[in-house]
């Protein structure tokens, strides 16, 4: 079952290695509101479903499963009963989510959502994919939470084939989490305000305390710049004027900062707003570990040395620490990963020497160990799961009168994300020039556009311009558009809703209008 | 444990496991049976290859990729009778096939450069890759890329269109470019123990003396004058290489850690059993040529020497030579000590010559030039008497005629009956040209035991450039008679491979075979439809500075390429050489099995398809294999192939990519000739040249194993590890093709620094640019307090720099305020 993830056009080898399933028999389940290449394949596969979502709708879809799961006897009690708590609040709480009262929400047949849960449910083997379709959303954790219940319900986790995998973006999602590049956590999970774990760090980063205020998550710093408390920002790798929702209102907030230092291959949009541009190597000229979306740790080599005088991402970082008096002295990203190891529990059998050309998957617990390819086998990292009941969450903004179309936004196979590295490469332009506003024909009649016209769109925070395509992936009333046009920048257009847990942005449902030019 | 057979194999016995084929199990046990069309774990080819048959003792021939080893088969890969049929299948295939293995300008080139290989990878911006791939043949290239007569540009296809490549320009373009940049190459191999003295510091001296330092060994070069560069310094005028080039270039050798002894003169200061007393391991003789040939005819006396008189120029000397020069000869020296002496000042200087304009054996590029600066060319003319009357000297001369064939059918000129002119003037200068000098046997007995050709040069194999004694070795001119500077090159760098194969019994690791299918050795050979679809686009023209400026002068004349120039004349270049060379498993086994290179197709048949973004379809070169077709997993490549009934050959090929390719390149990478190649991927290489580094894609999540083709610095291309999870090789278009943005013109490579967002950049050196940065950050801290800050990490980047990311917030700044793009 795929989830809000276009895999072939997003990750295409995990799209081939679907695709290779299919042909072997595997039924495939795809919820998606576009017609993607594997809901197409789902659409026509014997057996195979697709359902085609309205956007934001995620949570009484799935909840609409379980109801279905449930009604008819299909969950593992066996299951529930070992590795679970909380089963009955669940059952409870999706008295008011059947397939008959979903469907007009959801905008899926009740058959549909049955069959799709009977195929999950009773298959001996069901996995669950899911990507930015699901957690881009006001509900994502929500989202992924309602998605943990089916699985959990039907004991699809802890055996090869079964289990939810989350599609990683980016190359080192998994691994920069890992790290602690976020405000609540410290390397290896270890919650900042854990007083054993800020002894620990303070010990081996030698500083006598370690801050106790609560971090910003990246939103809050934009907050709080705008209100002239968030004075200045180290942005490494990131190209947020490009790239987070709404983004008018991050540049308002970079603007508003006093001193912005932006570390980058490029001149990137949100470079273009910075005082200093720090340039770096590329991971063709640099070495270090990857973390994969399967938390498989990777040794990236050096391929090539890096042109002029430019520095590795970790040098520069050094550099910058030690002339503000706190010593940074490492010679390699060997040095550092052995201080990791020492320091992340999960890290610590890993070995930056002989993690091969394989890798090696964490958990890693210690030197010599195998690493662990498959998680929950015999019980969750807190003993028993429990079943938290989740609630349709509506999003920000629905398609309306004035704006009634509903914009969703993701990835092109052929370029990534802000299109800094892919719009730079030969051959690239030739097979996608530029961006494309996808519809649905009926829509596109509606509105009276052709294939190929350049259109307005607009929705309440901006407008961009666009060239159209007319297409039956698009459901109607929805439109799509990627982000990785510098020249069109369609995040001006996107939603300032946000996950209310992790304040991810709502790129998945805006409302927009187009206008022919 | 699988259940297990036992079947012999040529002689072997084989123990494998049960239900695997004939081919797989042999491959299990690294016996190589020969196949084009096999892919492993793909299904077999609907047009096979054939060239997998084997002999099964009882049961006959099989085709070992479709048949089932089973327990007790006696197998035969190879006997007469097989090797013979899979010669004649490849040569059935040859016959379909059409295209060049190696471009004419690589196969030209005296020092066998890679020139397509480093004219590409200036096009692509590469200078420095380009630089160190023309320093794998050539350790002179500021010297060369001034002087080269370029035999490569006579061979450059293009002038079948419009103009050759200006091959030697952008040479010299890219040996300016990284002086400019500073750049070194210093990188010598692990110390051998091995001692080589060197007699002669000229190119072909310095170019033994780089690549055996490459290759560890301690070098000493022994050099009669007070500096190292030989004829490049004394003979070589410095409008056309100035001396302070050839500083550079020898320099760049002395860096390398080889040592000079100056002012040491063979046969003066020591002999050959010297040098072996003084514990050297092998010798290599590149002396040149310091005897200039005898004008004999009466007064020759009062001729000055043109090699005396250009080395006295080099020095920096004036000799006065008066208003009136007269050159006796006709090739470099003195088309050289002409233009040396309109530099001095002369109003009048004629070069005489017996023979016409295109006999004369200077260069004629040269010859324009030195008209250009007022020199005069008398020709079919030859002097017959020098007389000095007053100060002044008088040449009687006569006008030449071409005398009947002698007994080799060469016309000699001869004076014609009755002619009788007189030349007046001030100087007159004898540049008849080099000879070689037999007077180095007397210094020693081992001097005395080494051999001379008739024209008492010293005899050296011309691959080897052995002499007739052991250890002893000869290049140069003073091998080869006079030459030209790659061609002292190409000899000091075989006799440096050589006294390294004799020193270390290593084999050399890249042996270039001789096999080349072409499409045409001469001109008149090839295939005009060739050049169809192309733009007239003439050479760019070199800026030289204008003649009645240069003559005031011994500066420089040619002023060399602007960046733009050199990419634009680089991208001229039609790409003739295979571009699927490194990945031709079929030229591999055409040189295996030695099949004759002339038994291919000699037309172009069909068009080269280049509408595809990423990939050139070449159908000419389709040997039918079908490798691609099954190599691609989303229904894009449509192959059709017609074959002759009988003789399997192949008929008509039809290569279409349609409307479903995601770009993925598995094709290319499967296609075992160049009937696929990569747009992006322009350097022509030998398998055993390919080398590659195994790294992480960073794109998606996933993780993609990669193989990284590069040479010096340069990203060739991407390809997918087969070993290796998650892909096992596989890859999407970003994976294999978007590697290219690292050398995208608009990289950072500076920091950019200003005081306030309305304000334009600056570029700024790194401590500049840090002192800012800390400054600044500092002052908010302090102000405001560590929480008024905040680090934005990548998941772009790698965990150690994440990791130091949240420290330097945490442990250095004193705040949580760090987060990531993770929700991107």
């Amino acid at each position: 079952m795929i989830c809000g993830a276009n895999t072939t056009e997003a990750h295409p080898i995990i799209g081939l290695k679907i695709r290779d399933a299919v042909d072997r028999g595997a039924r495939l389940i795809v919820i998606d509101p576009r017609k993607t290449d594997l809901a197409a394949i789902a659409d026509e596969q014997e057996g195979g479903i697709w359902l085609s979502i309205r956007p934001g709708s995620n949570i009484p879809l799935l909840n609409a499963m379980l109801y279905t799961i449930i009604e008819e006897g299909l969950v593992d009690q066996g299951f529930i009963d070992a590795r679970t708590e909380g089963f009955e609040a669940l059952k409870e709480h999706c008295q008011d989510y059947s397939p008959e009262r979903m469907a007009q929400l959801t905008d899926v047949s009740p058959e549909l959502i049955r069959e799709a849960a009977r195929v999950y449910a009773t298959s001996d083997d069901s996995m669950i994919l899911y990507g930015l379709g699901v957690t881009e959303h006001k509900g994502g954790t929500a989202g992924v939470i309602a998605l943990a219940n089916l699985v959990m319900a039907t004991g699809h986790v802890g055996r090869p084939f079964t289990g939810i995998n989350p599609l990683r973006g980016q190359n080192n999602v998994q691994g920069a989490c890992d790290m602690g590049t976020l405000p609540y956590i410290f390397p290896g999970y270890q919650a900042t305000d854990d007083p054993e774990a800020m002894k620990t760090f303070a010990k081996a980063w030698g500083v006598s305390a370690l801050p106790s205020t609560p971090g910003l998550m990246e939103p809050e710093m934009y907050d709080q710049a705008l209100k002239g408390r968030f004075k200045a920002l180290y942005c490494v790798g990131y190209d947020p004027a490009q790239t987070q929702s709404d983004i008018q209102k991050v540049r308002r907030a970079l603007e508003a900062m006093d001193f912005v230092v932006v570390q980058d291959m490029f001149l990137t949009e949100t470079a273009k707003l910075a005082h200093v541009v720090l340039p770096s190597a590329c991971f063709f000229e640099k070495e270090g570990t990857f973390t994969s979306g399967e938390r498989r740790v990777r040794k990236v080599n050096k391929v090539i040395n890096p042109k002029g005088r430019l520095k590795a991402d970790w040098e520069i970082i050094c550099l910058i620490s030690q002339a503000m008096g706190y010593p940074m002295i490492y010679t390699s990203p060997e040095q550092i990963m052995t201080e990791i190891t020492r320091l992340t529990p999960s890290y610590r059998g890993i070995s930056y020497k002989d993690i091969g050309n394989r890798g090696q998957i964490w958990p890693c617990p210690s030197k010599g160990h195998p690493g662990t390819p498959l998680l929950h086998t015999e019980k969750f990292p807190r003993g028993k799961a429990t079943f938290v009941p989740v609630s349709y969450i509506v999003p920000e903004e629905e398609a309306d009168k004035d704006f009634p179309l509903v914009l969703v936004t993701g990835r092109r196979l052929e370029h990534y994300n802000n299109g800094s590295m892919t719009r730079r490469c030969e051959g690239f332009d030739i097979i996608a020039e530029n961006e494309l506003l996808e519809i649905n024909p009926g829509d596109a009649s509606t509105l009276g556009i052709v294939h190929g016209q350049i259109v307005k769109v607009e929705s309440r925070r901006g407008s961009i311009k666009a060239r159209v395509k007319v297409t039956d992936r698009s459901k109607p009333g929805t439109v799509f558009m990627t982000f990785h046009f510098q020249d069109n920048l369609t995040n001006l257009l996107t939603s300032p809703g946000m996950d209310n847990k992790t304040l991810t942005p709502e790129y998945k449902v805006c409302a927009v209008r187009i206008r022919p030019k | 444990m699988a259940e297990t057979i036992h079947i012999t194999i040529d002689g072997r016995e084989v123990v494998a496991e049960k239900g695997l084929t004939i081919l797989e199990a042999a491959l299990a046990a690294g016996i190589d049976i020969p196949t084009i069309c096999h892919i492993r774990g793909e299904q077999e080819s609907t047009n096979p290859c054939l060239l997998c048959m084997v002999d099964i003792e009882g049961r006959g021939r099989v085709r070992a990729c479709v048949t089932q080893a089973e327990e007790g088969q006696v197998i035969e890969v190879h006997n007469r009778d097989l090797d013979a049929f899979r010669k004649e299948r490849l040569e059935i295939l040859a016959e379909s096939h059409y295209g060049d293995c190696r471009a004419p300008c690589n196969l030209t080139c005296p020092g066998g450069i890679n020139v397509q290989g480093y004219v590409n990878l200036i096009a692509k911006g590469e200078y420095l890759a380009a630089l160190m791939l023309i320093k794998e043949k050539n350790p002179l290239p500021i010297a060369v890329g001034r002087v080269c007569p370029r035999f490569c540009e006579t061979r450059c296809r293009r002038i079948l269109l419009d103009e050759p490549i200006a091959i030697n320009h952008l040479k010299r373009f890219v040996a300016d470019y990284a002086k400019e940049a500073r750049f070194r190459d210093t990188e010598v191999g692990k110390p051998t123990g091995k001692k080589v003295a060197i007699i002669g510091g000229g190119p072909a001296g310095l170019s033994c003396a780089y690549f055996l330092r490459k290759q560890g060994h301690q070098v000493t070069i022994f050099e009669a004058e007070d500096k190292l560069g030989g004829l490049m310094r004394y003979g070589i005028p410095g409008y056309k290489l100035p001396n302070r080039e050839v500083d550079r270039e020898v320099q760049g050798i002395l860096n390398l850690g080889v040592h000079a002894r100056l002012g040491k003169r063979w046969g003066t200061d020591f002999t050959l059993q010297d040098l072996r007393d003084q514990g050297f391991d092998a010798i290599f003789i590149a002396t040149g040529l310091s005897r200039q040939k005898q004008l004999e005819i009466e007064g020759a006396e009062h001729a000055m020497c043109g090699l005396r008189f250009l080395k006295e120029v080099n020095l920096g000397g004036k000799p006065s030579i008066g208003e009136q020069v007269l050159i006796v000869g006709g090739g470099d020296i003195a088309v050289d000590s002409a233009r040396s002496a309109r530099r001095l000042g002369a109003k009048n200087v004629t070069v005489i010559y017996p023979r016409s304009r295109v006999e004369l054996p200077a260069h004629q590029r040269d010859i324009e030039e030195a008209e250009k600066e007022g020199v005069q060319f008398f020709l079919m003319a030859t002097p017959l008497r020098i007389m000095e009357d007053d100060g002044k000297i008088k040449v009687e001369m006569a006008r030449t005629i071409l005398d009947e064939p002698d007994e080799r059918g060469i016309r000699h000129p001869i004076p014609m009956p009755g002619s009788r002119l007189t030349w007046t003037g001030d100087t007159i200068i004898s540049a008849l040209g080099q000879e070689g000098d037999p007077t180095f046997q007397s210094y020693g007995e081992l001097e005395a035991s080494i051999a001379l050709t008739p024209r008492k040069t010293i005899k050296a194999h011309p691959s080897t450039m052995k002499t007739s004694v052991a250890g002893i070795y000869a290049g140069g001119d003073a091998a080869t008679g006079s030459r030209t500077v790659i061609q002292a090159v190409a000899g000091g760098r075989r006799a440096a491979e050589s006294i390294h194969e004799y020193l270390t019994k290593e084999k050399p690791s890249v042996l270039e075979p001789r096999f080349n299918f072409t499409k045409g050795k001469r001109f008149e050979d090839v295939d005009m439809h060739n050049f169809e679809g192309y733009d007239i686009q003439l050479n760019e023209v070199m800026p030289a500075r204008p003649p009645e400026r240069r003559t005031g002068d011994f500066g420089e004349v040619q002023l060399g390429f602007s960046e733009e120039m050199a990419l634009r004349e680089a991208n001229r270049c039609l790409q003739c050489g295979c571009l699927g060379l490194s990945k031709c498993t079929y030229r591999e086994l055409c040189v295996d099995y030695k099949v004759k290179a002339n038994k291919a197709r000699t037309r172009l048949k069909y068009p080269l398809d280049k509408s595809h973004p990423f990939i050139v379809i070449d159908a000419n070169k389709c040997i039918g294999c079908t490798r691609c077709v099954r190599s691609c997993r989303y229904d894009a490549f449509e192959l059709e192939l017609s074959l002759d009934e009988k003789t399997r050959m192949l008929t008509d090929v039809s290569i279409k990519i349609n409307e479903n390719c995601v770009s993925c390149g598995a094709c290319v990478d499967a296609c075992p000739t160049g009937t696929l190649s990569k747009q992006d991927s322009v350097v022509p290489l030998l398998p055993a040249q390919l080398s590659s580094v195994k790294t992480v894609c960073t794109y998606c999540g996933t993780g993609c194993s990669l193989d990284v083709v590069t040479m010096y610095g340069a990203i060739l291309e991407v390809k997918a590890d087969q070993e290796n999870p998650p892909n096992y090789g596989q890859l999407c278009v970003k994976g294999r093709f978007g590697y290219t943005f690292y050398r995208s013109p608009d990289r950072l490579y500076l920091p950019l620094v200003r005081d306030s967002v309305d304000e334009p950049f600056r570029e700024v050196e790194w401590d500049d640019a840090l002192k800012v940065v800390v400054e600044r950050f500092q002052k908010i801290k302090d102000e405001f307090g560590p929480d008024s800050m905040g680090v934005l990490a990548s998941a772009r980047c790698t965990n150690e720099e994440n990791y130091l990311l949240q420290k330097l917030a945490r442990a250095a700044w004193g705040t949580n305020n760090v987060d990531n793009c993770a929700r991107v």
